[in-house]
């Protein structure tokens, strides 16, 4: 759908917000989300904080080496999923996009298969958990090296233009990401070639331990996309309904041919950079807290009550089914065994070499 | 067949593939209007605009990274990296997203793309136009490397490259670029295999093994060694990833003696993994050590960069030790 005006204007001043901390429509205009919709999206906030929750658990319990943890970045993650059309367009990723992943359609048993490196890892065991991907889904799958994903989104997006295959791309990462080099360089090529992508920075303030004034000089991380040719838009990331609205915009936007955007959604990562990071010794916990009590499941929770779509019956109901079909997920992808050893040298090539045959048998026979 | 450079024989293959399949695609700095600054895209922008013939930003990450974008969303793309001096802003896409892609992902996403890089010294360039890194991309796995020393040859292999399901890192010797024509094949599906290597001269007194630009230094070598009456067996890798270990190690046992030549820096150098391994696998059939001549372990030089090219004299006095072992 593409509207006779834009609902947003670009490098905006305030956040972009549409539902107010009570759980308010402030929007200024006409919601026009289905509630099917959004009581699906109510769906994908929880799915992605309690698979968050699952694999925090599984970590402190050994059963996983590692977690990136994800809360608060739920509305974000759900308002690019929700914007996308799921099989059709493609995500290149990063790692802290647990709810992003399950929101566009991969399955709660691949996310945690790849987690535990088991058999049943369509990745098959090649990766710490958080790395997950998926050609049937046209996930690409997650590389730890930040920005460097995102050079090839810009590829696939060129690759769409010249295909006119009216797919989108969109890709994601932290604000630590926009110092690399290889942002800079793809979002360059992205303006000069009118790619259709969108480049979606969930800012969390915090690259592990650095603060966001000590990683860039610039107000804004929407900002930067002046110099690229392309809109900048800041937005309230954990008002889920914000982040759709303004994603749906620029996704069509570049879906008809419009070119890329820059979106900044501002959002808070509850947990420490990893399970291997202690936030305390850089972040005041007041400050946590004070994030927290701006959580986007609780906000968007309220806005459902206001619509009398949602009551704690619902939530109650919500959250056993997701945990039941967690549960089973895990145990599913437990039960397929960890992976062989020999699955080592495969995929390095389409074809094993020689030289890769005979290092296989040096260690295997 | 047709009488051709190196470098239009570049263009010629590009031209075909791009005719033959409207996947692929050629991208980098300067490919377009310009035809490269070796010409080696000529007249490719004229033929099939700028959908399929990109003229890039400055920016190596970006053409390789935004490569391998089109190799996933279906396109085969062929990026130019305009020297390989130049491939290190965008060595971490080739390292960490090209290289490992198929792996991480467990096989269900490939790299098809091929990387061309006119690579090597020789052209009084100094060591920001002269360098050989095939080293880094041998290291790499899931990279393939290869390096034609002939127009025949890199027409086939080129086509093989572009039809390849992996990366493949197409380096090619810009000295040897129009200093050498001959009769190419013509023939559309004329393909040479990725990891054979030729022998370019039987021989049986010594054994020289070579690639890429240092093979026209190896082969007036051999005119001189031929002279002397010492006959040379002299082979060509053109691949380095995956090498033909077979062809070298036959080679060696029949003959006893083999000096190895690359104008790449000695320590950690790519002659160096085929002398271990000929010491692994065949030293039983050796007469003499296997002896390397190679560039320098400095910056390649501007000045004196002819005595840091591994060049026939140098190539003689290491034959004579083996000979004389």
């Amino acid at each position: 759908m593409i509207r006779d005006s834009q609902l947003f204007q670009p490098f905006n001043d305030e956040p972009i917000s549409v539902v107010g901390e009570a759980g308010e429509w402030k929007g200024g205009f006409e919601l026009d989300v289905e509630p099917d919709v959004l009581r699906r999206m109510y769906h994908d906030l929880v799915a992605g904080r309690m698979m968050d929750e699952r694999l925090g658990r599984m970590q402190r319990q050994g059963k996983i080496s590692f977690v990136a943890p994800t809360a608060g970045h739920e509305g974000a993650h759900v308002a690019i999923a929700h914007a996308l059309q799921s099989g059709r367009d493609w995500l290149f990723p990063y790692y802290r996009d647990i709810g992003l992943l399950l929101a566009f359609g991969l399955p709660p048993v691949e996310m945690l298969a790849q987690a535990l490196a088991s058999r049943a890892d369509t990745n098959r065991g090649r990766q710490m958990p958080s790395h997950n991907g998926s050609k049937a889904l046209n996930i690409f799958t997650i590389a730890s090296p930040i920005a460097s994903h995102i050079a090839p989104a810009v590829g696939a997006a060129i690759s769409m233009k010249v295909q006119g295959s009216a797919q989108v791309a969109v890709t994601s990462f932290g604000e630590g990401a926009t110092s690399e080099g290889d942002f800079h360089a793809a979002l360059n090529f992205a303006g000069a070639q009118g790619a259709p992508i969108v480049f979606v920075c969930e800012n969390n303030r915090y690259a592990i331990s650095v603060e966001y004034n000590k990683q860039t000089g610039a107000e804004s991380v929407a900002a930067k996309a002046h110099a690229y040719g392309m809109p900048g838009y800041t937005v309230d990331g954990m008002d889920v309904l914000a982040g759709y609205y303004v994603m749906r915009e620029v996704v069509e936007r570049a879906r008809s041919g419009l070119g890329p955007a820059l979106v900044e959604m501002l959002v808070y990562r509850y947990g420490p950079h990893s399970s291997a990071d202690d936030d305390s010794r850089y972040r005041p916990r007041e400050e946590v807290e004070a994030w927290r009590r701006r959580d986007p499941l609780q906000r968007f929770r309220r806005f459902l009550g206001k619509q009398g779509l949602w009551d704690d019956e619902a939530e109650a109901t919500l959250r056993a089914e997701i945990d039941a079909a967690f549960t089973a997920a895990t145990l599913e992808a437990e039960a397929a065994g960890s992976v062989p050893l020999e699955w080592m040298f495969d995929d390095v090539y389409a074809q094993r070499p020689a030289h890769l045959e005979e290092q296989a048998r040096e260690l295997l026979d | 067949m047709a009488v051709q450079t190196m470098v239009q024989t570049i263009a010629r293959t590009l031209d075909q593939e791009m005719a033959a399949d409207e996947r692929v695609v050629v991208l980098g700095q300067d490919v377009g209007k310009r035809g490269g600054v070796f010409l080696a895209t000529e007249k490719l922008f004229d033929k099939y605009g700028p959908d399929r013939v990109i003229d890039t930003p400055l920016s190596e990450a970006a053409i390789i990274g935004s490569a391998l974008g089109m190799a996933v969303h279906g396109l085969r793309p062929v990026a130019e990296v305009q020297f390989a001096d130049y491939v290190y802003p965008g060595f971490d896409q080739l390292a960490s997203q090209v290289a490992k892609l198929r792996y991480r992902s467990g096989g269900q996403f490939g790299a098809p793309m091929v990387v061309r890089m006119p690579s090597g010294g020789g052209v009084k360039g100094g060591h920001h136009h002269s360098q050989s890194p095939e080293t880094h991309f041998v290291h790499t796995a899931g990279l393939k490397v290869v390096y034609p020393s002939t127009p025949t040859d890199l027409r086939g292999l080129l086509r093989t490259a572009i039809r390849d399901e992996d990366p493949v890192v197409f380096m090619e010797p810009k000295r040897l670029y129009r200093a050498v024509k001959e009769e190419v094949p013509d023939d559309p599906e004329f393909l040479l295999p990725i990891g054979e290597a030729i022998v370019r001269r039987e021989g049986g007194d010594v054994v020289l093994v070579s690639y890429g630009g240092s093979m026209a230094e190896v082969l007036k070598a051999a005119d001189a060694l031929a002279e002397q009456g010492v006959s040379a067996h002299v082979i060509d890798l053109r691949s380095l990833m995956p090498w033909d270990k077979e062809t070298v190690l036959d080679s060696v046992a029949r003959v006893g003696r083999v000096v190895l030549v690359s104008e790449a820096p000695r320590s950690a150098g790519f002659v160096g993994e085929v002398a271990a391994t000929i010491a692994e696998e065949a030293l039983d059939m050796l007469l003499a050590p296997p002896l390397r001549v190679t560039g320098f372990d400095t910056p390649y030089p501007y000045a004196q960069d002819r005595a840091y090219l591994p060049g026939p004299n140098r190539i003689l006095k290491a034959v004579k030790r083996v000979l004389e072992y």
